[in-house]
């Protein structure tokens, strides 16, 4: 059940460099929440905008009524919700789109691949596994890496991958992927990736070499967030005589399986 | 409370505020989120013979006062959309009336899809004619900036249907007086107007157009004065209901395109801004009525003084 909730803004803070933290006070969306699902928000310092803005939501607490986004600062938008203060309400949509899996049993091993902030996407899907996710956390520089603690508090082993090797493997995050991919694991993979689509696209590349799908969460523009426009498509594969479609990333994803996207 | 209700071409509305083709979906959507009880109408997204991929993404570009789009008319296709649950048979269940908007390519995919829902009829309210999509290159704008052209498609659809007929028009005409009266003489039951404005955005660091497809609609606020202008204009051409939108946001915008002449009232991207604004729409223009001593939201239709 989608909900539009009058929102109030509880706390909103700067993490660290670009990096936000913002806390509605949003009970329906809090207890609707699925991991990987998101927000359609009205940012209320764009008054004179008519789209509003999608954010992945990171936490929710279903008793304090509160849903959770992790931000960075990009354009306009995210600057002028970044100036918001507390006590200010927004309207918001939601819990919106199609999440992760959560896996049924402790028996499934899950791996969560993120890059940069898209690591917040996957919190809610960490925290409800039966079994804790060994993380890949891939980042630009030591700088740009989040809720590594956050995510070992829940249980996780966080392992990181930065480009300039300011802080763990040097190199991309689709290297520390690679011991997952091979045959003799001791138990089944779950693979749900977060981050850029360059990065996205190599995750796929490499599960499906490997005879493996994933969940990979896709970002777009947004305009309606629920379906009805068509605006935030991407290609999917069918079985139509194209042997492609496109689909809504708002309401057939954000995730998608690895196997089923196409990539131009 | 003031009387809401309108009579449509023959068709009672419980209120004037439709949805917009293309902003609302399929209805289902929006389920959740507005109560369809309360609309006087809702106008599917546009369906053709055939399943469309739509244009290249990206599709819509956000501007100051509103949005470009170029979406390309997405869609499932008559075949889906008659017998697929979440479209026809959905639309079934909701208590509302339903526009279905049709386009296609060619005179030949109008007949096709009109005669198709003439066959399967029920629970469909009248059918809308697209002909002032700025955003197909075959069919679509091509049939509405030409008045022999438009008239032709609408003849054509009215031969094929016995259902009330609305044609959308393009405000990407000079004399919009000429197509009111020309689609109205093909058969026309009434009309909507306008669509989106032809319109391009560029990102200057690129050097790219933000949409694919270079060109896209208009659509939101910035296009409203427009919009009254030419309802105002084809509610003086022609004796048929005028279906007036272009921007509509709040209440006082709704009220306006009735007093320019409009019967009923589209809105469409103020629906991505807020899906709450249908109903706000409703009962403002109820409050419009209430404070100026009208019964009826009939008193105010045309009531512009000039």
């Amino acid at each position: 059940m989608k909900h539009q909730v009058e929102s109030q803004i509880i706390a909103n803070r700067r993490i660290h460099g670009d990096y936000f933290q913002v806390d509605f006070n949003a009970p329906e969306i809090a207890r609707a929440a699925q991991p990987g699902q998101f927000v359609h928000v009205r940012i209320p310092l764009l008054e004179h905008r008519v789209l509003r803005r999608p954010f992945s939501i990171y936490n929710v607490e279903p008793a304090a009524g509160t849903v959770s986004v992790i931000y960075k600062v990009v354009g306009e938008g995210t600057e002028c919700l970044s100036q918001t203060p507390a006590d200010t309400v927004a309207s918001l949509l939601g819990p919106l789109g199609c999440g992760f899996t959560v896996p049924a049993t402790a028996d499934v091993q899950p791996v969560i691949v993120a890059g940069g902030y898209g690591c917040a996407a996957t919190y809610l899907l960490a925290r409800r596994s039966p079994r804790k996710p060994v993380c890949l956390f891939g980042a630009r520089t030591e700088a740009d890496l989040l809720l590594v603690k956050e995510f070992e508090a829940l249980g996780c082993e966080v392992r990181i991958a930065t480009n300039d090797g300011s802080r763990g493997h040097r190199g991309f995050v689709t290297a520390l992927l690679e011991p997952f991919l091979k045959a003799a694991q001791p138990r089944p993979v779950a693979v749900a990736a977060c981050g850029p689509n360059p990065m996205l696209k190599a995750v796929a590349k490499d599960l499906l070499l490997h005879g493996l799908d994933g969940e990979i969460s896709l970002d777009h523009a947004m305009c309606c967030g629920v379906g009805a426009c068509f605006a935030c498509v991407i290609k999917r594969k069918s079985d139509n005589p194209d042997g492609w479609e496109y689909a809504r990333t708002c309401i057939d994803g954000p995730v998608f399986p690895a196997s089923q996207t196409v990539w131009d | 409370m003031a009387d809401l209700s309108v009579n449509l071409g023959g068709i009672r509305l419980r209120n004037p505020v439709v949805t917009a083709s293309g902003t609302f979906g399929y209805g289902k959507d929006y389920l959740d989120l507005v109560p369809m009880e309360r609309l006087g109408a809702i106008t599917v997204k546009g369906v053709a013979p055939f399943a469309s991929h739509g244009n290249p993404t990206p599709r819509t570009a956000e501007v100051f006062g509103g949005m470009l789009n170029a979406i390309g008319l997405q869609g499932p296709g008559i075949d889906k959309f008659l017998h697929h649950k979440d479209y026809m048979p959905f639309l079934r269940t909701v208590d509302t009336k339903v526009f279905v908007n049709i386009w296609g390519k060619k005179l030949e995919d109008y007949i096709e899809v009109a005669s198709r829902l003439e066959a399967e009829p029920e629970g469909i309210a009248a059918l809308e004619i697209n002909i002032s999509c700025p955003n197909i290159k075959e069919g679509g704008i091509a049939f509405g900036t030409d008045t022999k052209q438009a008239a032709a498609v609408v003849a054509a659809v009215r031969a094929a249907t016995s259902l009330p007929l609305i044609t959308k028009l393009s405000p990407n005409v000079t004399r919009i007086g000429d197509f009111a009266k020309a689609v109205v003489d093909a058969g026309s039951d009434m009309i909507s107007l306008i669509n989106t404005m032809p319109a391009m955005a560029i990102d200057i660091e690129t050097r790219r157009p933000r949409i694919a497809n270079v060109t896209g609609g208009l659509s939101g606020p910035a296009l409203k004065p427009i919009a009254v202008r030419m309802v105002y204009e084809a509610a003086k051409a022609v004796k048929v209901p005028v279906i007036g939108m272009g921007g509509v946001s709040t209440p006082e915008d709704a009220v306006e395109f009735l007093l320019a002449g409009a019967t009923a009232v589209g809105v469409g991207t103020a629906i991505f801004t807020d899906p709450g604004v249908l109903v706000r729409i409703v009962d403002g223009i109820d409050a419009y009525l209430e404070r100026h001593g009208c019964k009826s939201v009939n008193e105010i239709i045309g009531a512009v003084r000039v």
